[in-house]
């Protein structure tokens, strides 16, 4: 009875804090309608900034505590929300999602410039050594501070939205903003409000709950990620039953330590979080079809297979020439840019042409490389990394079939955190690692690095070149014409349930053939190749090079495998890739096309220029 | 071919559609007029599935389909155009079409050649000089050709068309309504027509609804609705004020 007294104390304060980082998300999720991805980054960076004024510049933790959470996070949030939101504003979820996520990857990058990880940090308890005792039960004034918090926010939220004028019109702006507008309420304002308050609560959340772990980057991050899914429980918008699945998931996880099995311990209860945002996930209702959904994207068109087979073709060639210069280092990075490139084609037919968000894409790699070490290699474990990827796709696709958006968005992040933490953890080892062989050709010896390096380059052309004759065919053109319009597709009786599964799946399994390559390339695997914040950064840069063309997953590829190179020339940027990636995407705005896709703009003008030069030529000669 | 009973929509507050009965027989160009907002994209939407009858039954031909999806309700034969525009705007005209009909060969046991499908329905509706322009380039009017070309590459039965004549200038819509008067001709495809071009709906309609404020408030050959009071009271009046 004691043990569950003290675990459900504890599960309360782990559920106050889950709590108040999901109503900040909640708040400015049902006002300005965005949901912001690096809500968790904020706590962190509070968190860090907290222990820099109170621990570093020895501040008084009050004095401390109040600038970050009144001053420093509301102010972040403010200018977060005019410099990178308010130009989203009626931008379709891929612009905001990519926006948002790619805020989440730029605090990253500062926090691990800011406060190298190579020193820890730790931020005491708050009232370190006072308790108090109830029925034997021991608790300290950290818990209760904690407690104290969340009723305090919870009340004032409470109050807030239900009494003062300016609560009244946040209110107002959720539910028609061109009516609040007239009312004399400026949404952009009450939006801006929104973000100060969301981020205050993220910075407290992440104050709360640094002490209670370790001060990690990463780490805290993905903890107050946790609370996104009391978020969803609550369904974005609804208050008291985020709180409610807030205590839940804090309840669930500490009973869990107590009473379940060590195996459970190991394996799932680290994943609870996630999976508890999984289901919340499903039981949101599709998306219902709807006519007057036009993107307009623009995609570039795709180049006949004679070209793709002669760009192909020559891609490798070159590539095998470049290969064999190489030093052993730098054969190590190209090879790494091609079996990325490999990934990043997955995005392409999955984000680009198929328009679907995925943050598990590094996932579908992993369980690929995990697949071939298992068969131990050859052409055959080299299906079988398609395969085993495939499968997993297909079981996520169907089972998130309804979801579009932000919601599939969420549902790939917990598939990859829970996978992590269930699977990759202890299939592929933290610390230890798996080996995974090369496939081998008869006749062929891909033991020897440039052998496989020109190896890498033929799999990556050869999935460009199948990628394109997809795009071409008829499978092509029914994934651009339901991700163009889903209400027009239904009507010529295309079932975007199969369709949306069938590319999935054939996604995870391109992913999975580049994770095994992966493997391959350096011999072995560990459970940090396949993160899913590294996903993101994935995603981002597919992004960034443009995510409908092979050349910018190429570009983008490369750039993700030259990361180590650029961290070697500014070792004091932390970690570069995080950053790098951040600020990309930052500049990128609203534009959706893409390094890649200003490339074949440029390639389309020039030659509708060079055909009317030729009409007019033509025009005067006749 | 169509029977459409009792069907009752609301969003909210507003009450879109109040019990509206009506009946598409076959071999017939039916038109659906009535003053901006009255209903009729929602009693289209209805009609295909992508809105949800609060009350009512939507029959295909005797079928209840109420409760069927969007995509299983073409593929009984209903095929539609959208009055804000939704063509595939990565693709060309022809590859739009292409779609269609290559969906079609997907899910029926018709194993024409969609090209050739897509190619001969685009030079019906005069569209072949532009097949390979991307539609992102096309006016208005234009579009609306290739929602009817891509609407008819899934061969429908009944064809629900929502204002194909705004955007077109006379000579286009007097081909408009040629090209619908000759797609019912030998009785085996039905039409739905939605238009505020009153000549052009006058000239192509056997049988007229009218609808008003979400109710059918006259139904009839045309020239006997175009004298119905209650009518030129409520959609004509405010047409010519
Ligand atoms: N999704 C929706 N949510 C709320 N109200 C809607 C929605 N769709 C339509 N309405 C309302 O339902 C009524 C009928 O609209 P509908 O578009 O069906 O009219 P319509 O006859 O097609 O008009 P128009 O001639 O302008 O196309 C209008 O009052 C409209 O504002
Ligand atoms: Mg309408």
């Amino acid at each position: 009875m004691t043990t569950f007294l003290a675990l459900a104390i504890s599960g309360l304060v782990f559920g106050c804090v889950y709590a108040l980082t999901a109503s900040g998300l909640v708040v400015t999720y049902v006002t300005s309608g965005i949901f912001n991805f690096a809500h968790g980054a904020i706590g962190m960076v509070a968190a860090f900034t907290f222990w820099q004024l109170h621990i570093a510049w020895g501040w008084p933790a009050p004095v401390a505590f109040l600038v970050v959470l009144l001053v420093l996070a509301p102010l972040l949030g403010a200018v977060v929300e005019r410099i990178l939101v308010r130009p989203l504003y009626g931008a379709p979820i891929g612009v905001t999602l990519v926006a948002t996520l790619g805020l989440l990857v730029t605090l990253l990058g500062l926090a691990f410039l800011v406060w190298p990880p190579d020193t820890t940090r730790v931020l005491p308890r708050f009232f370190a050594g006072h308790t108090v005792t109830v029925f034997s039960l021991v608790i300290d004034w950290n818990q209760l501070l904690v407690i104290a918090a969340a009723v305090t926010v919870a009340v004032s939220l409470r109050l807030f939205f239900s009494r003062s004028r300016l609560g009244i019109a946040m209110r107002a702006v959720v539910d028609d903003p061109e009516l609040a507008a007239l009312a004399g309420t400026k949404p952009e304002r009450v939006s801006q409000l929104s973000w100060a308050m969301g981020s205050s609560l993220a910075a407290l959340a992440g104050i709360l709950l640094a002490p209670l772990v370790t001060l990690n980057v990463t780490d805290l991050t993905l903890l107050v990620i946790n609370g996104y899914a009391a978020a969803m429980i609550g369904r974005l918008r609804n208050l008291p039953a985020t709180v409610g699945g807030a205590l839940l998931i804090g309840f669930l996880n500490q009973q869990a330590v107590g009473y379940a099995p060590p195996w459970f311990n190991d394996y799932v209860s680290p994943a609870i979080p996630m999976i508890l945002l999984f289901l919340a996930v499903l039981f949101i209702k599709g998306e219902r079809l709807r006519a007057g959904s036009l993107q307009g994207l623009r995609m570039p068109r795709p180049p006949s297979l004679q070209r793709s087979l002669l760009s192909g073709a020559a891609f490798v060639l070159v590539a095998g020439v470049v290969g064999s210069q190489l030093s052993p280092a730098n054969l190590a990075i190209g090879g790494q840019g091609m079996v990325l490139g490999v990934v990043m084609l997955s995005l392409v037919l999955l984000s680009g042409y198929g328009g679907q968000v995925s943050l598990c894409q590094l996932t579908f790699a992993g369980l690929g490389a995990y697949a071939m070490a298992k068969a131990g290699g050859g052409l055959g474990g080299l299906a079988l990394a398609a395969l085993l990827p495939a499968a997993a796709g297909a079981l996520v696709a169907v089972t998130v079939v309804r979801l579009r958006g932000l919601f599939l968005a969420l549902a790939t992040l917990a598939f990859a955190q829970a996978m992590d933490k269930i699977f990759f953890l202890h299939a592929l080892g933290s610390g230890s690692s798996l080996e995974v062989p090369r496939p081998s050709l008869p006749g062929i010896d891909l033991q020897d690095d440039r052998v496989f390096f020109a190896f890498l380059a033929a799999v990556f052309a050869l999935a460009a070149v199948g990628v394109l004759a997809l795009r071409r065919r008829a499978f092509g053109r029914r994934l651009i014409a339901l991700n163009d319009s889903p209400a027009a597709s239904a009507t010529m009786g295309v079932s975007a349930t199969s369709t949306r599964l069938v590319v999935m799946a054939l996604s995870a399994a391109i992913a999975g053939v580049g994770g095994a390559l992966l493997g391959g390339l350096h011999g072995s695997i560990s459970n940090n190749d396949f993160l899913l914040l590294n996903s993101c950064v994935l995603l981002l840069l597919a992004t960034l090079g443009g995510l409908f063309s092979p050349t910018g997953a190429f570009l983008a590829a490369m750039s993700y495998a030259l990361f180590p190179k650029f961290q070697e020339l500014f070792p004091d940027l932390g970690q570069v890739q995080f950053l790098f990636t951040g600020l990309g995407v930052l500049a990128l705005g609203r534009n959706r096309y893409g390094i890649g896709g200003q490339l074949a703009d440029a390639g389309e003008k020039l030659r509708a220029l060079r055909v009317s030069r030729v009409r007019e030529v033509a025009r005067a000669a006749g | 071919m169509l029977q459409v009973d009792r069907v009752e929509v609301r969003f909210g507050g507003v009450q879109a559609l109040k019990g509206v009965t009506l009946d598409v027989p076959e071999g017939a160009v039916v038109g659906l007029i009535g003053p901006n907002g009255a209903g009729k994209t929602t009693l289209f939407n209805v009609i295909t599935g992508l809105e949800r009858p609060s009350a009512g039954r939507v029959l295909l031909s005797g079928e209840d389909v109420t409760g069927l999806a969007p995509h299983l309700r073409a593929r009984k034969g209903l095929g539609r155009t959208f009055q804000r525009i939704e063509v595939f705007s990565s693709l060309t005209v022809h590859e739009n079409v292409l779609a269609a009909a290559e969906a079609r060969r997907s899910w029926s046991r018709d194993d024409a050649d969609p090209g050739r499908t897509a190619s001969d329905l685009l030079e019906r509706v005069g569209l072949l000089e532009i097949e390979h322009e991307r539609v992102d380039r096309l006016p208005t009017g234009l579009l609306r050709l290739v929602e009817v070309a891509r609407a008819l590459a899934s061969q429908p039965r009944l064809l629900l068309l929502d204002e194909p004549g705004s955007g077109l200038d006379t000579t286009e819509s007097e081909a408009l309504g040629d090209l619908l008067v000759e797609l019912v001709a030998d009785g085996s495809r039905s039409i739905l027509l939605v238009e505020h071009d009153v000549e052009l709906v006058m000239r192509v309609s056997s049988h007229l609804h009218v609808l008003d404020f979400g109710a059918i408030i006259a139904s009839g050959a045309p020239e006997q609705v175009q004298q119905d009071p209650a009518v030129q009271a409520a959609y004509l009046g405010t047409s010519a004020a």
